[in-house]
């Protein structure tokens, strides 16, 4: 069944929506990432204009990180200090994100810089998830109840000024550190359409230091507000965002994501984790070919601009 | 019971998307359809170099659909023309979609990877464009028909750079847009010969592709004789989004910041519900 979408003004088939929405929704329910890495780069592949994707797509984020963070808000694993300020950073940098997609759609570069991020990103962190997994199970087979390490290890970045206590996070840090991170994902997720959570959770971990209990909810509070705002300023300057697109991603996604926590909770998390960095590879390899490849058409065509 | 409300809001979201999909129908509008013209040409459309008969011939024509309406389950649409000629004579359809200025942008390897390097800006540059005539085209237009109807090749070749550049690089960046306008069925190749019967009716089909831009297209037919126009009628034809489609669309480009906090609400409102709804079954 096809549906016409009005912003994207293209026919495309409803069922093939529904299954990427859903298949986003499986990774963000196995494994607490919103799968939108996974979905822009599709989307674009089946044919949507780039930047009714990356727009679209940011509406599916908030749609997604208020239906996780429902759960971590009851459970109390939203470090709210941490939270805000994160979302200080994230909201000038999704802001200063949507300023620079503008200027790069008009120059006709968005599309190579969204595939180059991509490239650089997807690659960086598939990699490190694939070592790290193999580390992990290399290390649980040789000694099986595991050395226990330090709370947190203690690095340069811990001495920058304005430091600020974090009670649930039982972190002393610099707000420097968090606005930073949070402006770097708030750039990223408006270039590329997703919620930034699959750079946000790890770097939370390895370099804020933060106790994983509160990781995933602290990231969603973020990534929500990051998202809407990304939604809201996509509208209203360059009119991108596709609301039927979006829709049909989100109903996926809502059938998706509990049959993802569900198959997370039956298999083991290395096993998990390894299967994530190879689908991560390949998206990225994937992406990497196109930018390599002798094109079909070396032309194409910009916006159309309807002369007064 | 909560559960009960929960599942039924899920299915009233379900049945809006699927109404969606389905989509505001297509209205004849049989009222909005202008008389088709009969007789000669209007002035506005014969030039005064074309020597036209005292009595100028009959030609009319109609269309099958009044106008090209981008419902919800658009996926391009295909309308017939047809109509009626005196004889002897042969038939050209004109179909040109409103113009606009288009940017071509070309890429090149650069460090081994494929990036736009060159772009050109063309005004004047017809959204859509499609020729069809009852002989083969080139045969009835090298006899001169007053320089009035234009091939594909011909009206690209007017085009007015945006910037000026040498002609063979000109020339590179109107094939390059030709191409990719081929590509996306808005400069069909060929729509097919009009074919005439009964020596005085003729037809043919015009595709428009589910891309088709939006705009007020212009429908021209000319009846040739001899190598001259001796009958013109020509017929707007409106293509444009109908319904919600079309709803949606105008806030999105009237009312962006708005349109930006329904979206976010939209997304709140069925992530939650969505989020709780699921997690019960």
């Amino acid at each position: 069944m096809e549906i016409y979408l009005p912003i994207a003004e293209l026919s495309m088939n409803v069922f093939l929506l529904l299954g990427l929405g859903a298949a986003a929704g499986l990774l963000s329910g196995m494994f607490g990432v919103g799968g939108g890495f996974l979905a822009t780069p599709l989307l674009i592949f089946v044919g949507i204009p780039p930047a009714v994707a990356v727009a679209s797509q940011a509406n599916q984020v908030v749609a997604n990180s208020i239906s996780s963070l429902q759960v971590q808000w009851r459970r109390g694993n939203v470090d709210l200090r941490m939270g805000l300020v994160l979302l200080a950073g994230g909201m000038l940098g999704s802001s200063a994100g949507v300023w620079l997609f503008t200027y790069l759609k008009r120059i006709g570069q968005i599309d190579f810089v969204i595939a180059v991020l991509y490239v650089v990103m997807l690659s960086t962190i598939g990699l490190l998830m694939m070592f790290e997994s193999l580390n992990t199970y290399f290390k649980r087979r040789r000694n099986p109840d595991g050395p226990r390490g330090k709370l947190h290890t203690h690095y340069l970045v811990h001495r920058l000024p304005l430091k600020l206590r974090f009670y649930k996070s039982k972190l002393y840090i610099s707000a420097l550190l968090p606005i930073g991170l949070g402006f770097i994902i708030g750039v990223l997720s408006a270039i590329l359409g997703v919620g930034g959570g699959f750079v946000l959770v790890p770097a939370m971990i390895y370099l804020l230091g933060m106790p994983t209990a509160v990781v995933i909810g602290t990231s969603n509070f973020q990534i929500l507000f990051v998202a809407a705002n990304v939604t809201f300023l996509q509208a209203a300057t360059n009119g991108t965002v596709d609301v039927v697109l979006a829709l049909l991603l989100i109903l996926g996604g809502v059938v998706g994501a509990p049959i993802g926590a569900r198959l997370a909770a039956k298999l083991p998390g290395v096993a998990l984790r390894a299967l994530m960095s190879l689908l991560i590879l390949l998206v990225a390899a994937e992406l990497l070919t196109e930018l390599l490849r002798t094109p079909s058409s070396l032309y194409s065509l910009g916006t159309r601009e309807v002369l007064p | 019971m909560r559960l009960l409300a929960l599942l039924a809001c899920l299915a009233l979201l379900v049945g809006a998307t699927g109404a969606l999909a389905q989509g505001p129908r297509l209205e004849p509008a049989p009222g909005a359809l202008p008389a088709p013209t009969i007789g000669g040409p209007p002035s506005a459309i014969a030039p005064p170099s074309v020597p036209i008969e005292p009595t100028t011939p009959d030609l009319i024509m109609d269309l099958s659909l009044a106008r090209v309406s981008i419902t919800s389950a658009f996926q391009g649409e295909s309308i017939l023309l047809f109509g009626m000629f005196d004889p002897p004579g042969e038939i050209v359809v004109v179909v040109a979609g409103p113009s606009a200025r288009e940017t071509v942008m070309r890429k090149q390897r650069f460090m081994g990877i494929w990036l736009n390097t060159g772009r050109q800006a063309f005004d004047d540059v017809p959204a859509y464009y499609a020729i069809a005539a009852s002989q083969p085209l080139q045969r009835l237009l090298a006899r001169g028909a007053g320089g009035e109807i234009l091939s594909l090749e011909d009206r690209l070749a007017s085009l007015k750079p945006a910037t000026p550049r040498d002609a063979p690089e000109l020339a590179r960046f109107r094939a390059g847009l030709v191409e990719v306008k081929r590509r996306e069925g808005l400069y069909p190749a060929a729509i097919g010969q009009v074919t005439v019967q009964a020596g005085r009716l003729f037809r043919v089909d015009l595709p428009f592709p589910s891309r088709v831009p939006e705009g007020v297209y212009d429908i021209r037919v000319y009846l040739l004789r001899e190598g001259k126009i001796v009958a013109a009628v020509s017929r707007p034809l409106p293509v444009g989004k109908v319904g919600f489609n079309a709803q949606l669309a105008g806030w999105s480009e009237h009312e962006g910041a708005l349109y930006g906090v329904g979206a976010v609400l939209m997304a709140l409102l069925v992530g939650w519900l969505g989020g709780a709804v699921m997690r019960r079954l």
